[in-house]
């Protein structure tokens, strides 16, 4: 059984670079993703033994899991959402230096563009 | 054992070896736990001095003893101490070691030689943290926010380190006890049956294990950004600040809840034995531990609410802060209810137990408010909050954490303290806490920002009393070291249960206990607070499995027995 | 402390009632360690995310400059060498001492073509200037990759750090793994595992499968998306 699971290990990972290789668009991130769940649900429940295991260690795997999804995705409520009041702006510091150095560049240009718009921060 | 003797047995765990290097190799869970307790003191002695420098420095407006700078670093020190050092291990691993296993008819902890290993793990992080006080300025506050923390002085290298080094002592502890409870429990202590200090030492280690690894990898990512500049959280570097915080407070807002969960669990078994009452609503009051551990990993963000983080996830996080009332209310009626059908019995550790029902309850309804979106906008940084939190944690950890030593002081030592002594310091520890930190609710409404060394003359009147009330606090805290000093050489010997209780380390250990707990490992057959059952348990003063359940005559008996 | 009594194998602690009890302590004792070491790595997972999701076109661009053919031989070989530390432990549950030695030592080799591979990698990156966040200064040809056309993009550095502790940690813990199964190795040439006792190799491959599912996320992040 454990030669079974690790030759679909072997597959998946030869799966998983050869999906990534071709243009699926928006897909590549879940399906590697995916894969790659599947792979360690494969290591978890069979090389880890989880499945035949005290339940308690089932449950403690699965607490673990669930605090990191916690972490990541409230975590992510806030940056994926980062401006939407528009009383902050998403621009770091750099991006701000950046666009200033830009309009600098432009004002020394010529007096001609000292009166062109400002370029607005770059956004994310 | 040996109902009403109160000789201490020849052979216990303190006397059976003697030397230096027993003490320091010792993988006796009761050893530990007293070792934690000397450290954990000294860690809290320096932090609450550092207090007083703080407070004295207020005292007036304008420079009083320190410049800005020598302030700055002072509370920041103060803060880490008490935090790091004091109060995250202070209930867990001093009363947690030395009670857990015991309570859990258990010879020792699931790990022993681990447990010794993040005794020292512990001391090793405090040394690492204290050595950034003579290496460079740490000034920021506990909180580290970057890009401040990494723009000033190499201290805070050495302080990421210790707090990282201190993070796996926690770890550790908290896996012990986490399968300490799982896998020694004696036969019969069903998860029914367990004493409620266990249930929430339980939950606590839950968030130890989950939360502390995350502050190790903020820590370690904070002190890569100071070293090499990776970018992270450096705003400058293109980096997220506010990125910073979500990875602090993902740990150190489940860590209020490291810090506060034991509290509870004292104050449960404080309330259960002193009212001679099973604690009402057990079940719900056990559960609402584990309850909290898991909402307190929900709610970090309302820590940022004026950082400028996305407006839809303070609004989650808003309402999420709400929901902790719930099963903190759950406890509060609870342990309330058990006094009102009891016989509420007012020894020292009552009186802490019953100063904490009013100063945590201020400390958690001030909480709530300050949950509150708007209102938050405008009491964020405030006195408001330093009274909030340290109403909370010093109104609920630390006079837990006094209740929970004066109860079982006689089991750790083998020694009764002076009750006289013991009332009056409770008395100056609840009047001096209060009138530090309540007029500091009142300043911080009205607008005294928190950190500042210097204030308006408006906001003087309330430093003063301020100030007033923690030289009051700090002679309290004082005198209570000063007679528990003394009980240790002149104190009366303890009997094996001077309280009546009716939990295993004090049903059927001597006093002070066995290198092995028990002679036999005990089977158990009954709840941990079963008054109720008192005619059958009472008749002769045994319970039925031998055990000795009336309070033996040190004190004046209490009036029903 | 007091010697087991009588008639109870030697490894037994005097606090556990029977060997079952104390395997069962020591395995969930192992579970929790592992479910900390996840929610350590999730902090580098949670920054990567955040960034990927600020800047996709950036960390599509960087993950090309990483060698996938380096990362998935690596791969295969953290996958082979999980596979000997759990053939190993039937081997011994079978009371083959010699089949167990053998995985180990194979476990070993993979561990160290692993980090073989990685130092390959890192110093190739170091040469090119590819350090990380603020050191970041590419320079000259990098695997065909003109890395002039790279100084400029903005947060391709938050991908190399990311790249660096994330993979520095993930070595960190390999080189750990190695150091316990050589000590193992030590162990079992004494013929301290039986059929009985084996609970050492058992929580050191659970820490082993642990950093190779690590490794198993990590490829794809970096490497190929």
């Amino acid at each position: 059984m454990l030669v079974t699971v690790f030759g679909s290990l072997i597959f998946l990972t030869i799966l998983t670079v050869v999906s990534s290789r071709l243009d699926l668009g928006a897909f590549n991130v879940p399906l590697a993703m995916l894969i790659a769940t599947t792979k360690a649900a494969l290591v978890v429940g069979f090389f880890m033994a989880l499945k035949y295991d005290n339940r308690v260690n089932s449950l403690v795997f699965a607490v673990g899991a669930l605090f990191v999804i916690v972490f990541l995705s409230f975590t992510l409520l806030d940056t994926a959402f980062r401006g939407d009041l528009p009383n902050t702006t998403k621009g770091t510091i750099m991006e701000m230096d950046a666009a200033e150095a830009a309009l600098q560049a432009r004002q020394d240009a010529g007096p001609g563009a000292a009166v062109a718009p400002v370029p607005p921060p770059a956004t994310h | 054992m040996h109902a009403s003797s109160a000789a201490a047995p020849a052979v216990h765990y303190l006397n059976n070896e003697k030397t230096i290097r027993s003490w320091l190799t010792t993988v006796d869970h009761k050893r530990i736990g007293m070792m934690y307790l000397v450290a954990v003191s000294l860690a809290f002695l320096a932090g609450g001095i550092l207090a007083l420098l703080v407070r004295t420095e207020l005292a007036a407006p304008g420079e009083t003893i320190m410049g800005p700078d020598a302030y700055n670093q002072t509370f920041t020190l103060h803060a880490v101490l008490m935090v790091f050092a004091f109060i995250i291990p202070a209930i867990p691993a001093v009363m947690g070691n030395f009670v857990l296993p015991i309570q859990l008819g258990a010879k020792d902890v699931a790990f022993p030689r681990l447990n010794l290993a993040s005794f020292y793990i512990y001391l090793i992080g405090a040394v690492i943290a204290l050595t950034a006080v003579v290496v460079g300025r740490v000034d920021g506050g506990w909180t580290f926010y970057a890009p401040y923390s990494t723009s000033v002085g190499n201290g805070i290298l050495f302080i990421t380190m210790g707090v990282f080094v201190m993070g796996f002592s926690s770890i550790l502890t908290g896996l012990n006890f986490i399968v300490t409870v799982h896998k020694m429990r004696a036969p019969g202590l069903t998860w029914t049956r367990l004493p409620l200090f266990v249930w929430s030492i339980y939950a606590t280690s839950i968030v130890q294990v989950l939360a502390t690894p995350v502050i190790g990898i903020t820590m370690l990512l904070l002190f890569l950004e100071k070293l090499l500049g990776i970018g992270i959280f450096d705003p400058a570097l293109g980096g997220d600040p506010v990125l910073f915080q979500h990875f602090f407070w993902f740990y150190s807002h489940p860590a209020v809840y490291i810090m506060i969960l034991p509290a509870f669990g004292v104050i449960s078994d404080l309330m259960g034995t002193f009212s001679r009452n099973r604690v009402q609503g057990y079940k719900f009051v056990a559960l609402s531990s584990v309850a909290i551990a898991f909402l307190g990993f929900l709610v970090w963000g309302h820590h940022m609410f004026v950082s400028g983080q996305s407006a839809v996830s303070s609004i989650v996080f808003s309402l999420i802060t709400y929901l902790i009332g719930i099963p903190t209310g759950v406890k509060v009626i609870n342990w309330v209810l058990t006094m009102y059908r009891g016989s509420v019995w007012l020894q020292t550790p009552m009186l802490y137990a019953l100063m904490f029902l009013i100063t945590f309850s201020i400390g958690g309804f001030t909480g709530i408010m300050l949950g509150v979106l708007a209102i938050d906008v405008h009491l964020h940084d405030t006195y408001f909050v330093v009274a909030h939190f340290h109403y909370v944690m010093m109104g609920g950890n630390v006079i837990a954490a006094l209740g929970g030593l004066h109860y079982w002081w006689p089991k750790m030592t083998g020694k009764m303290y002076n009750e006289t002594a013991g009332r009056i310091a409770a008395a100056l520890v609840f009047i001096g806490f209060n009138l530090t930190f309540f007029p500091q609710f009142i300043m911080g409404s009205r607008g005294m920002p928190r950190r500042y060394y210097d204030y308006l003359p408006e906001f003087e009147i309330y430093h003063q009393l301020s100030t007033m009330g923690s030289y009051i606090l700090g002679i309290g805290l004082f005198m209570i070291l000063g007679y528990l000093l003394v009980s240790l050489f002149k104190g009366r010997v303890a009997p094996a249960n001077p309280w009546g209780a009716l939990t295993l380390e004090w049903t059927h250990t001597t006093t002070p206990p066995d290198p092995h707990n028990f002679h036999h490992t005990p089977v158990v057959t009954r709840g941990p607070y079963d008054y109720h059952l008192a005619p059958e348990l009472f008749a002769d003063g045994h319970s039925g499995d031998g055990a000795n359940v009336s309070p033996e005559s040190v004190h004046r008996s209490p009036s029903e027995a | 402390m007091a010697q087991p009594a009588a008639g109870q194998p030697a490894h037994l602690k005097h606090y556990f009632v029977s060997s079952d009890q104390q395997f069962d302590a020591a395995k969930m004792g192992m579970w929790l360690f592992l479910i900390t070491e996840i929610l350590l790595f999730s902090g580098m997972f949670v920054a990567y995310t955040v960034y990927r999701v600020w800047h996709p076109e950036v960390f599509e661009a960087a993950s090309d400059l990483l060698d996938w053919k380096l990362g998935g031989i690596n791969t295969l070989v953290l996958l082979g060498s999980s596979f000997t530390v759990a053939y190993g432990i039937q081997r011994i549950q079978r009371g083959d001492r010699k089949g167990l030695i053998i995985n180990l030592l194979l476990t070993l080799l993979c561990a160290a073509i692993f980090m073989g591979i990685k130092y390959v990698e890192y110093s190739g990156k170091f040469e090119a200037g590819i350090f990380p966040g603020g050191n970041f200064a590419p320079v000259g040809d990098y695997h065909g990759h003109d890395m002039a056309n790279y100084a400029d993009i903005l947060f391709l550095p938050q991908f190399f750090s990311i790249y660096f502790v994330m993979t520095g940690i993930h070595g960190f813990h390999v080189l750990v793994g190695m150091g316990v199964f050589t000590w193992l190795v030590i162990r079992s040439f004494k013929g301290d595992f039986s059929p009985e006792y084996y609970t050492p190799i058992e929580l050191t491959g659970l820490y082993w499968h642990l950093v190779d599912i690590i490794w198993i996320f990590l490829f794809p992040l970096l490497y190929l998306i």
